[in-house]
């Protein structure tokens, strides 16, 4: 009832409660992050201070992580910086830092994501049945720069994705220029919904098991049953991406750690940047999303999954020839999530109009900054993708989003 | 207007029959049509709201309808809202969608918000007497299960309210405080009395949805369902248990889960859960009561865990039943949920037990963050409302640290009890708030 607007008739319904105000927040935490900043200028190369720009003639590549919808309360506040670490202690003090990153469209996954691709608010349906209306970072790219597919991919958690994020349905570009698109969550859940079906679930409880259910899941039939689309339209995986996707599965499986949906793919968008070292890779992390069934505790442990595993991609830019000196790593939330006390059931969801579910954050790593920086001036989500078409030199087009002055084209 | 629970009302009859819903805006028709098909499954609360608009509607001129509702009317142009695929028989998925995707969204909801004000105002003018606040009461259990500290405990709460020591050495026959402060104390004729159930239901005008309990286990409801005289089965209150609701609840995932990522797929396996026949799914204190039972269904149809958690179903229920009951006594108590399987965790929506045959494990740890914040929950979710601002008493005990945190007026007695507060000396006080 709720989604048609008719129970938001109370006063102050989408007002948190007892919360600070975003402007005393956000003072704090500057003067807070200001100082690990200066503690960042005055350490040793490498110890803290981004960087230089890539002198080495490499080509410039961009790694952008995408994480669900979060909390500045439960991130970048004093009583939200336990649960991110490494994105606090680890990359902020050499990072380039935007406190204000306004999501200004439609706050639910697609239109989200896809306006970040795109630079201008997207308004297509929630669930991905239909493209983007305007040209993608991916399609922009490839068309001007004549750059081959397996230089743009997105690894997805978000099951509210479907392939068409790779690509828009601009008649000039669409899926001729678009992105290699993979969602290894699927392929988890597609593996438990088999072996329901099939009588096999005593496999989920064994690792060798599991990885078999996992291949098997990916061999199966038609593979864009999974909601992928690597390459062609063929009903078949590329074997170089089987291939890939086997090695990401069997970290996976016996690497011992965590078995959630981004920690598979994360571990996929490793062996993309091993494999295929994409001039343009897009990896969007979703365990926050359990907030939807009202364990906090479960989107904290979200929360500080995907600030490790950003951590760790950072560390493949790092120790990757193909990316190390060249790459410029972004990480920002889609969106918020609600306010405590809102109509919506506060951080279970993110339909609020409000600073809690719109105003984000946005960390810039590496090559296209000229080091650490704490940006106060609000900046929008379409302003990413303007910015990063200029990274990749290629001419802007016409959008609602515009260039961040302070990256370094 | 006196309110029944039986039937639509004659005023409104009437208008309905002269057509009062032909003058409404087209993004109004989905919302009232349902609610006038489902009269029969509405609370007399969510009633009343209706009431109030068709009869203001019917009552004014023409042109004053049409100016009531120019704003808007003005924005469904501007959405283009007669050019969608859109609903006007039942709220759907895509309806929402629809409207949530246009940049004039939030300017309709407080368009549609305004008539709403309009409408009650004018009830309110026409009832002329405001009804005399009633006393309402929030019991909450953190049952001794959960390992809170006394540091963490109330750190949700962001300052509202304040700790209270509880000596609970003082709790009847019962193993909580919770339960002894809702079940009273045993009888000679071993019947439980002078609980706060028995004063809720004894107050004058009390109707069988002004009372609620909300169990994330069954141990609760078990008591409760076992003191019902044989003469009342279980319909002067409304019990819910998520664990006695567990075939409804697995029933429900096994449908939903087949939902597709579809808009028009979804809206399809909603209409089927819409109309599938619940009854053989839902235990006998459910079974017998069709506001109950439809309440149930569109609780899980909306989401937000009430599916998947015993204490998202509890802060869930809960949350419903003050936005579309306003009872005037809720309990609700939380419990402990499992931890997630390894690998068959990232499939949330599937029944762990059904899918991996490794043993469950207790999450106390998660379990309490979870309900930590979920009790917090309950009590903004009641304060959004009027009926709860200044007339309502908030207790919600750890019992694992012998510590409450009260809400409430000045005027509640022992709001500021320094030394630990015995349970029979809080159970008068709420007992006497409730008289």
């Amino acid at each position: 009832m709720d989604e048609s607007g008719f129970d938001s008739r109370q006063p102050d319904s989408d007002v948190p409660v007892g919360r600070e105000g975003p402007m005393d927040r956000s003072r704090r935490l500057f003067l807070q992050a200001a100082g690990i900043l200066i503690a960042g200028r005055i350490l040793p190369d490498g110890l803290g201070v981004a960087r230089p720009p890539s002198q080495s003639g490499k080509e410039q590549k961009i790694v952008l992580v995408i994480i669900g919808g979060v909390r500045r309360a439960e991130t970048f506040s004093p009583e939200g910086f336990v649960n991110i670490p490494h994105l606090y202690g680890d990359l902020l003090p050499s990072s380039l830092f935007y406190q204000h990153v306004r999501n200004e469209g439609v706050t639910a996954h697609f239109n989200a994501i896809s306006s970040i691709l795109t630079g201008n608010w997207q308004r297509v349906d929630d669930w991905g049945k239909l493209a983007p209306t305007t040209p993608t970072l991916f399609e922009q790219f490839r068309k001007r720069r004549l750059v081959d597919r397996s230089h743009t991919w997105v690894v997805a958690s978000n099951k509210a994705l479907t392939s068409q994020i790779g690509a828009s349905s601009d008649p000039n570009y669409g899926p001729g220029y678009g992105a290699n698109v993979v969602f290894p969550k699927q392929l988890l859940l597609a593996a438990v919904v088999e072996a329901l079906r099939a009588g096999r679930t005593s496999n989920l409880a064994d690792r060798e098991k599991v990885e078999a259910e996992l291949e098997n899941a990916m061999q199966v039939g038609n593979y864009e049953g999974l909601g992928w689309n690597v390459f062609d339209s063929s009903d078949q995986l590329d074997p170089a991406v089987r291939t890939m996707v086997g090695t990401a599965v069997s970290d996976f499986v016996h690497g011992g750690g965590p078995t959630s949906g981004d920690e598979l793919t994360y571990f996929v968008s490793r062996e993309v940047m091993r494999r295929f070292a994409p001039r343009v890779l897009v990896v969007v992390l979703s365990d926050v999303e359990a907030a939807h069934f009202g364990s906090y505790a479960m989107h904290l442990a979200g929360i500080r999954s995907a600030d490790r595993l950003t951590w760790q991609i950072w560390q493949e830019v790092q120790t990757n020839p193909a990316y190390c000196g060249n790459t410029t790593m972004i990480v920002l939330p889609e969106f918020g999530r609600d306010p405590d006390g809102s109509t919506t059931n506060g951080f279970f969801n993110h339909r609020a109009n409000h600073d809690s579910t719109r105003d984000t954050w946005m960390m810039t790593l590496g090559a296209a900054i000229d080091g650490p920086q704490m940006v106060e001036r609000p900046i929008r989500h379409v302003d990413l993708c303007p910015t990063l078409v200029a990274l990749l030199g290629c001419p802007a087009l016409d959008a609602q989003g515009t260039i961040i002055e302070e990256f370094r084209s | 207007m006196t309110q029944t629970d039986a039937g639509i009302d004659e005023k409104l009859k009437k208008a309905l029959e002269q057509g009062v819903v032909a003058r409404l805006p087209l993004t109004f028709l989905p919302f009232v049509n349902q609610q006038l098909k489902q009269w029969d499954y509405l609370f007399p609360n969510e009633r009343r709201s209706v009431e109030r608009l068709l009869l203001y509607v019917a009552e004014i001129p023409q042109p004053d309808s049409e100016k009531l509702f120019r704003d808007v009317v003005e924005l469904e142009n501007k959405m283009g809202v007669r050019g969608w695929r859109f609903s006007t028989r039942e709220q759907t998925i895509l309806n929402s969608s629809q409207l949530a995707s246009t940049p004039y969204f939030e300017e309709w909801r407080r368009a549609v918000r305004a008539v709403f004000d309009v409408a009650d105002g004018y009830a309110i003018q026409q009832e002329q007497t405001m009804a005399a606040p009633v006393h309402r009461l929030i019991l909450i259990d953190l049952p001794r299960v959960l390992p809170v500290d006394a540091e963490h405990v109330w750190r949700a709460w962001q300052g509202i309210g304040r700790p209270l020591q509880l000596d609970l050495e003082s709790r009847s026959n019962f193993p909580s405080a919770f339960e002894s402060l809702i079940m009273g104390s045993r009888s000679r004729s071993d019947r439980f009395t002078g609980g706060l159930l028995d004063v809720a239901r004894a107050r004058a005008g009390a109707s069988p949805s002004d009372t609620w309990t909300i169990d994330a286990g069954a141990s609760v409801v078990d008591y409760l369902l076992d003191q019902q005289p044989p003469a009342a089965p279980a319909s002067s209150t409304v019990v819910l248990s998520y664990a006695r609701l567990d075939l409804y609840r697995k029933s429900f995932s096994h449908e939903m889960n087949t939902m597709r990522k579809d808009l028009a797929d979804a809206d399809a396996v909603f209409d089927r859960l819409r109309q599938v026949d619940v009854g053989p799914w839902c235990p006998p204190e459910v079974s017998g009561r069709p506001v109950v039972r439809e309440f149930l269904r569109s609780l899980f149809l909306s989401g937000n865990g009430a599916v998947i958690f015993g204490n998202s179903f509890v802060e869930w229920a809960a949350s419903e039943a003050f936005r579309r009951a306003r009872p005037s006594f809720l309990a609700a108590r939380f419990g402990v949920r499992s931890k997630p399987k390894p690998f068959t965790g990232a499939a949330i929506f599937e029944n762990p037990e059904q899918v991996n045959p490794l043993p469950a494990v207790d999450d106390l740890e998660g379990s309490v963050a979870d309900a930590q914040i979920l009790a917090f929950y309950i009590w903004l979710a009641a304060s959004r409302f009027e009926e709860y601002r200044n007339s309502t008493v908030c207790v919600c005990i750890a019992e694992n640290i012998a510590q409450a945190r009260l809400v409430a007026p000045p005027e509640f007695y022992i709001s500021q009890e320094a030394k630990p507060v015995q349970i029979d000396r809080l159970g008068q006080a709420l007992r006497d708030w409730m008289a």
